[in-house]
């Protein structure tokens, strides 16, 4: 595959002419614009005239100092556009470039998107597919190979979303749940939460460990994995200004210690009346998940028995939630084929939701019932029962203490399929009683046990449930937990126990409404491959090309298997084929490929019947096509493009691995984490959407904030967490991606700035400077914010002592030290902070550990401006348009091509970009970099 | 324990695996003679500090901080003086190259070529239910394993799910009709690759495609195979621990690579110790890893590193302690196990690849504790003896060309 496209190399006789006489007058050139410095021995360091009689060397360099017009400096004699044409075509004539391969696999995100919009359902299964990037920097890099493991991950990803969207057993009914019950939370934080009203008032609670605390709800658990709504009645208590956030967590309950599981942060609400309403979040469930809250508002951090902060009424979980009904996949997939369902429901919600609210133990719910050997008169076995563990069953031991055996009865009259008990201490005493060994006994006749079908350990200090999973479920009548073993503090038979359950299955409970589709015929189902296939492969295939599809569901039809399962495997076949998988694909059109490689760059995805339709017309005239550049940009699935051009344009991410360090920068929180990266992305939006001038991109009057990040930002006066544009005084550093704490974050570990990471980053990625690597066998310099070492500055500046660093440093270190002002989370500073040491363990503190040590000098000079801090460093970067232009049009170009432009590509691109700074406009130039990415597909 | 392997099958012909429904398969198939060989390559991607790691006192484990404490100190070898031709600086990229010996893995056109863990797993893995593990504690899609195309093998970093995959019960009715299935859709590709070619496609990207479909069909017909033998019952002994997690994630990766040597699941495990990003935690230090490990010789920064390198040191002390303690056949688990512990740095301060720190321990060799090399020489040829040591003989493998033979008995 390798195409030298080296035309010196090259043979043939016109070849030879032309590059010669170009090559004598590029050369002419150089003599005159860049011996002087770059002659042998020069004071430029690098000589180009060595370089030239060398004859075979890596032009990019060269070219992209000069196409960036860094060379010759802005003092020295400047060559003119001609003349710059004329070296650059030269470059790039020479260079010699490995053709990029004519394809590639798609990415997990393409893929996922694809088969989402293909089957009309909604997954996120990205996680499950490995990350194959690697170090290159985008998904689309040709240089990424399809690997078994990559294809064996595909192939399982299909059946779970071809499962999922005509599932065999039929589809869960919509059930409601009421709730206003906190499960039961350690001490230690029931503190700063309190009965009110009719619900529970929240403070801010962080715990010792720095994360959020967060309180779960009882009473509901997500059946099966889907979307559900979660509703709560709630307002903000306290005369304070701003909105309290409630942050909807997911995960698995823990009975806190103080070190709570990080949580899935699904969404939030902002509370800013003092009146209850319902606020809605629509997120996704999987089962084993439970719904957790954490409050959040600066003013009520760690209220005991607080006055303000959140009240929640209740918690309404409707789900899973069919978005519409018969469910989406079926005319999607199935058109117009007529369906059976069972049992019926109306045109839009059938059935009636189920209300479940007030606890209910699973015991209860299978109609069982409970015997003990004794109790104590206050502690009787309901209190096992009621979903607390706080109340307790204990055995007699007044006025006389029972003997042993210990044991519970549950009896199962309806024969239920049990899996198993759950078990639970009781918290909060002396820990007597306690369940140390037990066994598990079955029967018919609650008389004959036999052997124990399991025996085992508990934890004693442990508060959270124990699951007592059974070897196999049993149907038996009755089920004895005999307690061998307790924990006693003076030696008496004692037992307690603080919750006890039985393990049940869901299925038993939730209903569920079988989808069948209403045909049987051969022809049906190859009219349905058909249409799936011209939608996946973007083609018009013949029935001879789809016959082996074809067979895969006929051959199932044939079985008399029902038509929607006997298509299945011939709609998983199709979107695990080389058709698919492999992009470009075989398209029976250039049409065809546009509008498949118009929506894999913009949606991620597959083209739509619109898309279709168009390329089954024939040519796409160049205004039909920009009418569709138009109306996908419009469309709320080019959100994926902005979301997933950002997050590896600016290593978005790896963000999130990156913890700031407690000590330092107690203000990082959940939301700020959560909010960060998603002004990123929302303010790129917004310059897409608007069309506003690319000098946006390093400087502009506003950003996409709500309250949470204009908190962090000092910006006053915004209220809520809605993100919007919220336009500032040209006093605020904000606006420009340069500026935002993502960015400035990304460099970082979480404790420290590197201005030599950060600088080095800015320039490659955002200003578009070139660099070379560094130097063999130097030593590196680290940051150390101290008071006694030599100031990082100092340590830095010794790079221009150094002619061999300084070539390269002069382009890194003034972006970092500009940024300087900029700590670790992006927050503005004028003195570095220095971690304290704590006494024991770290306990987390709103004021942290540390001091103040010296002021930040935020200046230097990049290509002669000097600058005083970030400000002056923004108006030098404005001065040229161009190049952050030339360097965005870059990535975009690689981001929709999978790989780098070439330099003859590059002069195209940037002959692309408008002279007048406030023409050229964010949406005008991705639009011509697709286009012209589209044409380079073509040929 | 007894060795139920594939090669074990077929001695019993190809009727035994249909009727293996029905069998106890620990009394229909006699206990081997000898116990397997494993092998498993660690790699710390950051490297050690290696006036920590060497022993100052030539073969004196004792004379090194980090060696001090190692509690099978007689059945290992510190090798001073290996390193990769070509590679005498690189990035962090060089961790592509640590078992392959391929320069330039920084280079933007850089192809890698097959990892001596793939080699061993293609001659050895064969016989177990897992061909190999490769293992990492960080999601980043590759590690140190790359397949015979140098294509990048992902490793797996969540060790709920590398339990599961090992151990977990599985649902063998719905996983055989999962693999009638998929043979079926295998099928259906090969007819279309076909009618493809038919058509005048692109043929790189054919070739590329049905390589991979190829290799996935071998996949599908090994899990057949093993779905004829039930996994081993293994109780889930993973640490949950939040408070270190970094510290936390390589104890459960190396608590995993042991029960899947005892249990014989597989032979030949591939562990990446790579974590660029963030502050990690271990007792004693809090710090950003990559940061620490550019420390520039400052000394309250070589302390922290100190702390962080020797909670890795102490979790493969004990690993190895573990697997000492298993009796099996006439020795120990770590007798029939060769574990190497190395790295793709020699100085990660300042991204040299010279003098590359590395251990080999176990595999029943005749260890001498410290070997300091005269020249430097290149760290395949150590890669080619542990090949010919597994009855392996490829003549040479990436710069190797000379068995080391410092190991063998």
């Amino acid at each position: 595959m390798l195409i030298a496209i080296s035309t010196m190399a090259r043979a043939d006789s016109q070849g030879i002419v032309s590059t010669n006489s170009n090559q004598v007058e590029a050369e002419k050139l150089l003599a005159a614009y860049c011996f002087d410095c770059h002659g042998e021995g020069g004071e430029g360091g690098l000589n180009l005239v060595g370089l030239l009689e060398q004859g075979d060397f890596d032009g990019t360099f060269l070219f992209e100092n000069l196409i960036t017009s860094k060379m010759p400096p802005s003092d020295m004699e400047q060559p003119t556009a001609a003349e710059k044409q004329v070296i650059l075509k030269w470059l790039a004539a020479r260079q010699n470039e490995t053709a990029p391969s004519s394809f590639r696999r798609i990415s997990r995100h393409e893929f996922v998107h694809s088969v989402n919009d293909l089957l009309g359902t909604n997954l996120e299964l990205e996680n499950e597919i490995p990350e194959d990037r690697g170090t290159n920097d985008f998904d689309s890099d040709r240089r990424i190979q399809l690997s078994k493991e990559q294809i064996e991950s595909y192939f399982s990803v299909a059946d779970k979303l071809v499962q999922h969207a005509f599932p065999v057993e039929g589809f869960p009914q919509e059930k409601i749940w009421i709730t206003n019950k906190l499960r039961d939370s350690h001490e230690t934080y029931n503190i700063y939460v309190r009965d009110y009203k009719e619900g529970t008032l929240l403070s801010w609670t962080r715990a010792n460990n720095g994360n959020s605390y967060s309180f779960f709800y009882d009473n509901f658990e997500p059946p099966v994995a889907g979307w559900y709504d979660l509703t709560f009645d709630a307002m903000k208590v306290g005369e304070f200004d701003g909105d309290v956030s409630i942050q909807v967590h997911s995960g698995k309950y823990y009975y806190a210690d103080d070190r709570p599981q990080p949580q899935r942060l699904l969404d939030v609400i902002s509370l800013s009346n003092r009146q209850l309403e319902s606020h809605s979040v629509r997120v996704f469930l999987n089962p084993g998940e439970n719904v957790s809250v954490h409050c959040y508002s600066q003013h009520t951090y760690r209220n005991k028995n607080p006055t303000e902060g959140a009240y929640i009424k209740q918690l309404k979980v409707r789900g899973p939630i069919q978005e519409q009904w018969p469910p989406k996949p079926y005319p999607t997939v199935f058109g117009e084929l007529s369906l059976k369902i069972s049992p019926e429901r109306g045109q839009n919600q059938g059935l009636e939701p189920t209300v479940v609210s007030g606890f209910q133990s699973n015991l209860k719910k299978i109609g069982g019932k409970l015997t003990v050997s004794s109790f104590q008169k206050g502690m009787e076995k309901e209190k096992m029962q009621d979903g607390s563990n706080r109340t307790f069953w204990h055995t007699r031991f007044e006025p006389t203490i029972a003997d042993s055996p210990h044991f519970v009865i549950l009896e199962n009259p309806r024969q239920i399929e049990i899996e198993g008990l759950s078990y639970a201490t009781w918290s909060g005493g002396n820990g007597n009683g306690q369940v140390r060994k037990f066994s598990v006994f079955v029967s018919d006749d609650g008389k004959t046990w036999g052997d124990p079908i399991i025996e085992g350990d508990l934890e004693i200090r442990l508060a959270n449930e124990q699951p007592i999973p059974f070897t196999r479920p049993t149907t038996k009548r009755f089920i004895k937990f005999l307690i061998t073993d307790s924990f006693s503090l003076d030696g008496r038979s004692l037992a307690s126990i603080g919750k006890l359950d039985v393990l049940v299955g869901f299925k038993l409970d939730h209903p569920k409404t079988k989808v069948v589709v209403d045909a049987n015929s051969p022809d049906d189902l190859k009219r349905v491959v058909r249409r799936f296939a011209a939608r996946a492969f973007s083609s018009n295939l013949s029935d001879n090309e789809l016959k082996s599809y074809f067979g895969l569901g006929l051959r199932r039809l044939a079985k008399n298997q029902e038509f929607s399962q006997a298509a299945k495997l011939a709609l998983k076949a199709m979107i695990v084929s080389p058709r698919f998988l492999m992009v470009p694909g075989k398209h029976s059109s250039p049409s065809y490929s546009k509008v498949a490689a118009l929506a894999r760059i913009l949606w991620l995805s597959v083209p739509d019947d619109e898309l279709l339709g168009l390329a089954n017309e024939g040519p796409i005239s160049d205004e039909v096509l920009d009418g569709q550049i138009e109306r996908m940009l419009s469309d709320q699935k080019s959100n994926r493009m902005v979301e997933s051009f950002c997050e590896q344009w600016l290593n978005l991410r790896s963000w999130r691995t990156i913890t700031p360090s407690l000590k330092l920068y107690p203000h990082y929180d959940d939301l700020l984490d959560y909010y960060l990266p998603m002004e990123t992305t929302a303010y790129l939006e917004y310059l897409i959407r608007e069309n506003l001038p690319v000098g946006n991109l390093i400087d502009s009057n506003f950003s996409i904030l709500n309250q949470r990040l204009a908190r962090h930002y000092g910006i006053e006066g915004v209220v809520g967490q809605k993100m919007r544009k919220v336009s500032f005084s040209s006093e605020v550093p904000r606006g420009g991606l340069l500026t935002m704490g993502s960015v400035l974050k990304v460099t970082t570990d979480g404790f420290v700035t590197s201005p030599i990471l950060r600088g080095a980053w800015i320039s490659k990625n955002i200003v578009g400077t070139p660099l070379s690597p560094p130097p063999e066998e130097v030593k590196a310099i680290e940051p150390e914010h101290g008071k006694t070492a030599a100031t990082l500055r100092e340590q830095v500046e010794r790079h221009k002592s150094d002619p061999a660093c300084y070539a390269c440093h002069k382009s890194i270190d003034p972006y970092g030290f500009a940024l300087e002002n900029f700590d670790t989370t992006g927050g503005w500073r004028t003195k570095y902070r220095v971690e304290k040491p704590h006494r024991g363990t770290f306990q987390f503190r709103l004021n942290g550990y540390y001091d103040l040590a010296q002021e930040v000098d935020a200046s230097g000079e990049i290509g002669n401006q000097e600058f005083g801090n970030v400000f002056g460093l923004k108006q030098a970067l404005l001065l040229d348009h161009k190049k952050v232009a030339y360097n965005f049009a870059k990535k975009f170009f690689e981001f929709a091509s999978g790989y780098k432009p070439t330099l003859k590509q590059r002069i195209d691109l940037f002959n692309l970009i408008e002279n007048d700074p406030d023409d050229c406009r964010v949406r005008d130039l991705i639009k011509k970099v697709l286009v012209y990415s589209l044409e380079g597909e073509e040929k | 324990m007894s060795y139920a392997s594939r090669r074990d099958f077929l001695k019993f012909g190809a009727a035994l695996p249909l009727a293996l429904h029905s069998l106890d398969l620990r009394k229909a198939i006699p206990k081997r003679a000898t116990p397997p060989r494993r092998v498993m390559f660690i790699c710390n991607s950051l490297g050690f500090y290696r006036p920590n790691f060497f022993p100052a006192a030539r073969g004196d484990l004792s004379s090194s901080k980090y060696l001090a404490g190692i509690k099978t100190k007689d059945k290992l070898t510190v090798f001073q003086n290996l390193f990769h031709p070509g590679m005498e600086t690189s990035n962090h990229d060089s961790e592509k190259s640590f078992l392959t010996g391929v320069p330039k893995p920084e280079s933007p056109n850089f192809i890698n070529s097959i990892s001596v863990d793939q080699v061993l797993a293609q001659h050895i893995g064969n016989e177990t239910r897992f061909p190999f593990l490769p293992l990492s504690i960080y999601d980043r899609g590759w590690g140190c394993s790359w397949n015979n195309r140098g294509i990048a093998i992902p490793p797996m970093n969540d060790e709920t799910k590398v339990f599961d995959k090992l151990f977990g019960k599985e649902d063998l009715l719905a996983k055989r009709q999962q693999i009638a299935n998929d043979q079926l859709v295998v099928n259906c590709l090969y007819r279309d690759i076909k009618t493809l070619e038919k058509s005048g496609g692109d043929a790189a990207k054919i070739d590329s495609y049905r390589v991979v479909i190829t290799e996935l069909e071998k996949q599908i017909e090994h899990d057949a195979f093993w779905l004829n033998a039930q996994k081993p019952e293994v109780p889930n002994t993973l640490n949950t621990d939040v408070e270190f997690a970094f510290s936390n994630k390589i104890k459960n990766m190396l608590e995993l690579s042991k029960l899947a040597f005892q249990t014989d699941s597989t032979r030949v495990i591939t562990f990446s110790m790579d974590w660029i990003y963030g502050a990690i935690k271990v007792p004693g230090a809090t710090g950003g890893w990559h940061t620490l490990s550019h420390h520039g010789g400052k000394k309250d920064v070589l302390e922290k590193l100190f702390r962080v390198e020797s909670d890795i040191i102490q979790h493969v002390n004990q690993f190895l302690a573990d697997l000492d303690g298993i009796q099996e056949g006439d020795g120990t688990l770590l007798d029939h196990t060769t574990v190497v512990l190395g790295s793709n740095f020699g100085d990660a301060s300042n991204h040299t690849c010279n003098n590359l720190p590395t251990i080999v321990a176990g595999g029943g060799f005749h260890h001498q504790s410290h070997s300091v090399l005269e020249r430097p020489t290149p760290l395949c040829n150590l890669w080619l003896e542990i090949l010919n040591e597994h009855n392996v003989d490829v003549g040479r493998f990436g710069s190797g060309d000379q068995n080391l033979n410092l190991l063998a008995s």
